[in-house]
Formats: structure tokens, sequence, C-alpha cells
């Protein structure tokens, strides 16, 4: 059994890119509704506490929760926020596997499988760039070692 | 057999032109009417209606290519449909990998001898056919023949419900959505065809003089709401007994033959070893009378139009439900379950009941704030938008007694309660395409979870089967070969 965990680097860009969204809107906020002050400073209020909530609690609890377990007979998911999830799909229920790579993927972990069954998805998040072809390679095997 | 070849039927070719096709026909037709038949006035029509003309000359010109540029041909193991005009395509399908053969005859068809063909494989990812054609009567009649006689000949088994049973499988499986359905589409059919405007006022008089008469006996508001559920319902009923009247079931080791029909004409051969699993579908009042329906999920069986229901045996009593499935399914076990709900648990089997009783509720309040004048309106709204609510706690209620999950002969058991209804599905383990185990807040205090498996199918298909306790459901998927890595950490 094989064990894979989120790249870090991708919660840091998150992280990174919501700060930047929170300055924009803040920005725009202060701009537009400057005349109206009190729900000018409510809604920049509102914005950053969401930002803190996703960035700071959030993010990094469904990083930290998130594993992958690969093994020849099996792909396992364990991950979840606000519900905790245990997600299971043989070896042998997998059609065809489709991989999602950001640009800078290899530095930033922008790296997706959604491992397709026939009726079901299993999306494996976050990879780093070896991780995402080691599980490609296991499961093309796989599916070869069937035919 | 010699190989047969031919092009779709004619009558493909209405389907083939445009949405709104006949909104240009009518206008032109009726000035035609109205002009006295003489060459002068023929010149004036003409001159007013020449642009009309090579539209729907065009648009049917277009209909024709692409009726003929369909074209199939098939013998006794496989058919090849071709498409295309200058980019040609063409499929061919073994009649060993058809999963579900459905040929439809509907009462338009019957009169130009024609039928609808749809071939369904485990190839499609779209819950629809992989080839629909409409072919003429003896060809339809000749393919069909021709895939009977690739699956093995010894009958089994055969069955057909007397017409009470229909009758009462025809009032339970009917719902007021499926009707409105039906009638939404009978108006949008409709509308293609009339003017919009004829349309609109034939059923605003309709409304209005069933709204007279109606206002003197109950207010017009509820009676409203009351007709319109009433009629989707009747429209349901209607379209389930017309549909599954004359319903023959036969069954060879491979295959079985599903016919029925009272003026539309439908017929199915389903592949046994393609079916992903087998559904026994109650609702409250069946489960009362300990009766249900059978079904099954295979690749384009029951996804062939509008409400079509997948039924392998429409009605049949408990006491006979066990045999039925021997004698159809003899490889399927029977349903038993061996975990069942936590009794901490039951709470949560209430909460959708709770929201459905609480917004109409909210709605109510704030109507009776602002509007105070509509209060009357609005109590009786409230009465009818609270019936459903009861009626899904009573489901839920019954539903925590009878949910649960068992494994046996290599088929997994799922019983579970679904909107309003009861389901008691078998698959084969090798079907299983994926399991969730999910568990909320409340469900990870309490020691909770819902599992939630997918089998395999062109859609998405997911059973749910809630207040499982954790510990148990883990350890009975590990037993079964489902090894969710419970023991990890992973957190560690």
């Amino acid at each position: 059994m094989r064990k894979y965990r989120p790249k870090t680097t991708a919660l840091l860009i998150i992280n990174i890119a919501v700060i930047l969204l929170c300055t924009g809107l803040t920005v725009v906020t202060r701009i537009y509704l400057v005349s109206f002050r009190i729900l000018m400073i409510l809604l920049i209020a509102l914005f950053w506490a969401a930002a803190v909530l996703f960035c700071c609690v959030l993010l990094p609890l469904y990083f930290r929760r998130t594993v992958v377990y690969v093994s020849g007979i099996e792909l396992c998911l364990h991950t979840g926020i606000f519900f905790w999830r245990r997600e299971y799909m043989r070896m042998s229920a997998v059609q065809y596997v489709t991989s999602v790579s950001l640009p800078l993927s290899g530095f930033s972990g922008f790296n997706f499988i959604f491992v397709r069954g026939l009726g079901g998805t299993l999306v494996l998040p976050f990879l780093r760039s070896a991780d995402c072809d080691d599980i490609i390679n296991l499961i093309h095997i796989k599916i070869t070692e069937r035919q | 057999m010699a190989e047969r070849s031919g092009q779709q039927h004619p009558i493909k070719l209405f389907s083939y032109t445009t949405r709104y096709f006949w909104l240009l026909i009518i206008p032109i037709l009726r000035s035609l009417y109205s002009l006295s038949f003489s060459v002068d006035a023929l010149r004036v029509w003409l001159a007013g209606t020449w642009f009309d003309l090579i539209v729907i000359a065009t648009i049917l010109a277009f209909a024709w290519l692409r009726l003929v540029s369909v074209t199939y041909s098939f013998n006794q193991e496989r058919i090849i449909v071709r498409r295309g005009i200058f980019i040609n395509a063409e499929d061919l399908i073994y009649y060993r990998e058809i999963s579900t053969l459905s040929i439809k005859r509907n009462i338009i068809y019957k009169i130009v001898g024609a039928s609808k063909v749809y071939i369904g494989t485990n190839a499609g990812i779209f819950d629809r056919a992989d080839i629909t054609l409409v072919m003429k009567r003896s060809d339809a009649d000749c393919l069909y023949g021709c895939v009977m006689n690739s699956r093995a000949r010894t009958i089994n088994y055969s069955v057909s419900p007397n017409r009470l049973r229909l009758f009462i499988f025809s009032i339970i499986s009917s719902s007021t959505l499926s009707g409105a359905i039906v009638a939404l589409a009978f108006v949008i059919e409709v509308s293609r065809l009339i003017d919009r405007e004829l349309e609109a006022r034939l059923i605003m008089d309709a409304l209005n003089e069933f709204a007279a008469r109606m206002s003197a006996i109950v207010p017009p508001i509820t009676a409203g709401i009351s007709a319109v559920i009433a009629l989707s319902w009747l429209i349901s009923f209607v379209t389930n007994l017309f549909y599954f009247w004359n319903y023959i079931l036969t069954k060879s080791p491979d295959s079985i033959y599903v016919k029925s029909g009272l003026i539309a004409k439908n017929g199915h051969i389903i592949r046994l070893d393609r079916i992903n699993f087998i559904d026994l579908r109650q609702n409250l009042s069946a489960k009362l009378f300990r009766i249900s329906s059978l079904h099954c999920q295979c690749s384009g069986y029951g996804s062939t139009g509008r409400s079509e229901l997948s039924v392998v045996l429409p009605i049949t009593t408990s006491n006979e439900i066990k045999g039925a499935i021997q004698e159809v399914f003899p490889e399927y076990p029977n349903p038993e379950i061996q975990l069942k709900p936590s009794l901490r648990s039951f709470p949560g089997f209430y909460f959708w009941p709770v929201i459905l009783a609480i917004l109409p509720l909210a709605a109510y309040a704030l109507i009776s704030l602002i509007f105070p004048g509509w209060k009357t309106i609005a109590e009786a709204a409230l009465l009818i938008a609270e019936v459903p609510a009861v009626w899904l706690a009573v489901v839920k209620t019954v539903a925590i007694f009878t949910t649960g999950i068992g494994f046996s002969d290599g088929h997994l058991v799922m019983k579970y309660a679904k909107r309003y209804g009861f389901h008691t599905v078998i698959s084969p383990k090798d079907r299983i395409t994926k399991i969730v185990i999910r568990q909320s807040v409340p469900q990870h205090i309490g020691g909770s979870c819902t599992a939630i498996i997918y089998t395999a199918s062109d859609k998405k298909v997911r059973h749910i089967i809630y207040g499982l306790r954790l510990d148990k459901a883990l350890s009975f998927f590990d037993r079964q070969g489902f090894d969710l890595y419970y023991s990890e950490n992973p957190l560690q």
C-alpha cells in the first residue's frame, strides 16, 4: 500500500490568492461604498473574517485530513472538512483516468487525478507531480493487466 | 437470412424539421385557404409568401437530406448504421454486445407502419440509447427476431400479471411529478403545432370554467392547487396503465423479453449478465399492502422515454417475491440485511421532514406579517404544503426500522428510503463502483455514519444508507473485501 498526501505548497498558494482577492475586494469596497461607511466596514470585516476562517482553519484542516491510499487492489481517499469522507474504489472498477495539471504544477502541486469508474468518479486532489505519475502508471498497469 | 438494408421510415422527416417549422406553415396555409381558387389569386398569394415558401422548402430539403443520410443494414449477427453526407460515420454493433434492445410503436407510428428502435450497450457514458432509429415495422420486427435468435432459445419462465394487479401497480407507481412532466411535454408538443395565443386562450378558458364551478364549494386557491395535483397524478396513472397493459415477461437462460402496451406497443430484450442491480420498489401504501414492483438497472432499459420505468415485474406480493427473484434472477440471493441503523442516529432521519415542515411555516409567518389580507389564502396553502412534510416523516419513521445493509452469495443487499419510496437493491459485488463512508459533525460525535454506494451504470446511481454505526460499517465492508483503511489515522 502506498500513501500520498497533498502538496502543502498548494495550500500556501491558495492562501496567498485568497489574501490577494480579499485585498482587491477591500479596495473596491473602499472606492465604491465610501459614502455608506457602516456597510463598507461591515463588508470588509466580513471578507477578512471569511478569509481568516478559510486560510487558517478550513483549508489547513482539509489538507491535514486528506490522504490517498493506493494498492494493487484499491484506491482509497480520506478527506473532508464539515463531513469526514472515506472513499473507496476497486482497481477492477476503473474505466479510465483523467489527470489535470495546471501550469507550474510541478512546483505548486495543482495536480488532480479523476479516476473514472462506471457510474462514479474518485477525485484525488493536490498531488505532487511524481505522485501523480506514480498513481497514473499503477492504474494503467492494472487496466492493461485486465485486458 | 440475407443481409437486410434500409433507410429510416419517412415519418422521421418530421422530427428532423426545425422546432417551430409548423408556425411557418400554418399562416401560409390559412392565407391560401382564405383565397378564392383562381390563377390571379394564386399569383397574389405567391407574391406575398414566396420568401416563406423558400424557407419551408429549405427546411424540408435539409430534413430530407438528414433522412437519406442515415442508412442501416443488419444480418444474423450484427447491425451497421451509417450516417453522414460528406463525412461518413459507421457504427457496427454485434448482437452479443447489446445490453438492451427496445422497440416502441406509438399510435402514429402504428398508423404509418413505423417503429422506433433503441439499441443500448455498456459502451455508452450517458443515460440514453447508443443508437436510435425509426425503422419500417417489418424491418424492426426482423431485427427483433435476429437479436432473439442470437440468444439462448429455451424458455425458463414466463409471467403475465393480471389486469387488477396492473391497475393497482399503475395507482401506486403514479406520481404527481411524472404526470406534470408528461403534461408539460404535451403542452410543448402542442405549442409546436398551434398558435401560442390560441393555446393560451384554450387553457385559460378551460381553467376559468373549472375555477368558476369550484369556487362555490372550496376557496379558489385550494381548488386550483388540488386540481393541478389531481390532474397531474391522473395523467401519470393513465400513462402507466396504458404502458404496462398486456405486460408479458419471458425469460431464457441469458435474456429476458418484455412486451407491453395497450395502444402503444413496446418490446424489450434485456441481457441478464448486463444487469447491474435489481431493485424492489415500494411506496408507503404498497408497503402497507405488502406489495412491491421489481425493477432492474441495465444500460438502455427504462431510459428511452419520458417517465419510463425500468420494470421487470410490475407488481408482486411479499410472499411471491422470493420465488419471483429465484425464477427471473436465480443467481441473486434473498434480500436479507445484517447491519441496521444505530439508535443514536434516529433523529437524523427526520432532518428533511423537519426542514420541509419549517419552510412553509416560515413563509406563512412572513406572509401574515407583511400581507395580513392574504392570511386566509396563506392558511390554505400552509395546510396543503404541510401534507408532504408529514407524509415524509411517516415514511422516514418506517425507514428507521427497514433500512440496512447485508451481504450474501457475492451480492450486496441495500435497503433504504429515498424521498417517498422504499428500495431494496441487490447488486453483484463486482458491480460496486465506489463506496463512500461519510460522517457529519453530529454523526462524528454519535459514532454513526452514512454509507453511499455507487453501482455500475451509465449514469450516476447512488444508494444512500443512513445511520449505520461507523465501526460496524467499516468492519462490515472490510469483511467483504472493501478495505477503507479505517485503521489508518489521516491525521498522522
